[in-house]
């Protein structure tokens, strides 16, 4: 069975395996020769239990190295403690807020533009696919990925920033509400 | 408070390294017993949070002289020391707030 422990560990990025493999690979071994005997179920949870956490683990540390030092320390917690609730934090309702009124705004100015073009010049068909060039498209479809991409990064950070922030002043007693924490 | 987040299993990590440096298998045991089996920790899961606790300084391996590859023992650092008593310290004031939310009724 420590074929198939030895087998699973490739998933692994290299430098954690060097450095984990052999020692993760005799603990295994130890909980194994302990579960032995004690049953089919006892067995099977444990398999379950060792496949996942590899599965689980492997895909953690190669998403880790891939975002380096920026990837937060976990993101697959098991069990959290002393996490505060989610709340929609207002800075992104505002942002949203901001977003919102640019676009009905931006709307309604390209609706005027429309009606203040006077319809007697010949008669313009509908644009055909054909007036479309590959450049432009491109640049047409690279510029909204990028404002898309800048809006949820604006996002992720507003989340991730106010989370934080509500984490670290968290005070359980309550008696230092401006401690210097 | 360093930053990196403590979760049940990080936690019972750092309470098995606490007294005495310990290895791999005698930290899962230990975690075992102390949350009276409730958390069973892979050894993925163990060797992710152990890799995590050692890349920010909490812990740091012990250099055996008899220490294979395979029998690694690893032990609190200072940072770790004083980051484990804070977080201790955090939850006792959680639990006496708690105790006082949820007083048994007509006491």
């Amino acid at each position: 069975m420590s074929c198939v422990y030895r087998f699973l560990l490739q998933l692994y990025p290299s430098a954690h395996r060097h450095e984990y493999g052999e020692e993760m690979l005799a603990v295994f071994r130890e909980v194994q020769a302990e579960t032995r005997g004690k049953g089919i179920l006892r067995t099977g949870r444990f398999w379950i239990r060792e496949v996942l956490g590899l599965l689980g683990g492997a895909f953690e540390e190669h998403f880790r190295s891939l975002m380096g030092s920026s990837y937060p320390p976990s993101i697959f917690l098991r069990r959290p403690i002393m996490r505060s609730e989610f709340r929609f934090p207002k800075a992104t309702a505002t942002l949203m807020t901001i977003i919102l009124a640019a676009v009905v705004m931006a709307i309604e100015k390209a609706t005027a533009i429309v009606n203040s073009v006077p319809h007697t010049g010949p008669h313009v068909g509908p644009i055909q696919p054909a007036h479309f060039t590959l450049f432009p498209t491109l640049l047409v479809i690279l510029t909204f990925g990028c404002v898309a991409g800048a809006i949820g990064w604006a996002v992720a950070f507003a989340l991730h920033r106010t989370g934080v922030q509500r984490l670290a002043d968290f005070n359980p007693s309550g008696r230092q509400a401006s401690g210097g924490r | 408070m360093d930053s990196l987040p403590v979760t049940e299993p990080v936690l019972l990590i750092l309470l098995s390294l606490a007294k005495e440096p310990r290895h791999g298998y005698a930290i899962l045991r230990d975690v075992r017993e102390m949350s009276h089996s409730r958390v069973l920790l892979s050894t993925g899961t163990l060797y992710g949070a152990l890799r995590r606790l050692l890349a920010e300084g909490w812990i740091e391996r012990v250099s055996e002289e008899d220490a294979s590859r395979g029998r690694q023992a690893y032990r609190l650092t200072a940072r770790g020391e004083r980051n484990l008593q804070q977080e201790v310290h955090h939850l006792k004031q959680l639990t006496r707030m708690a105790s006082f939310r949820v007083a048994p009724k007509g006491t």
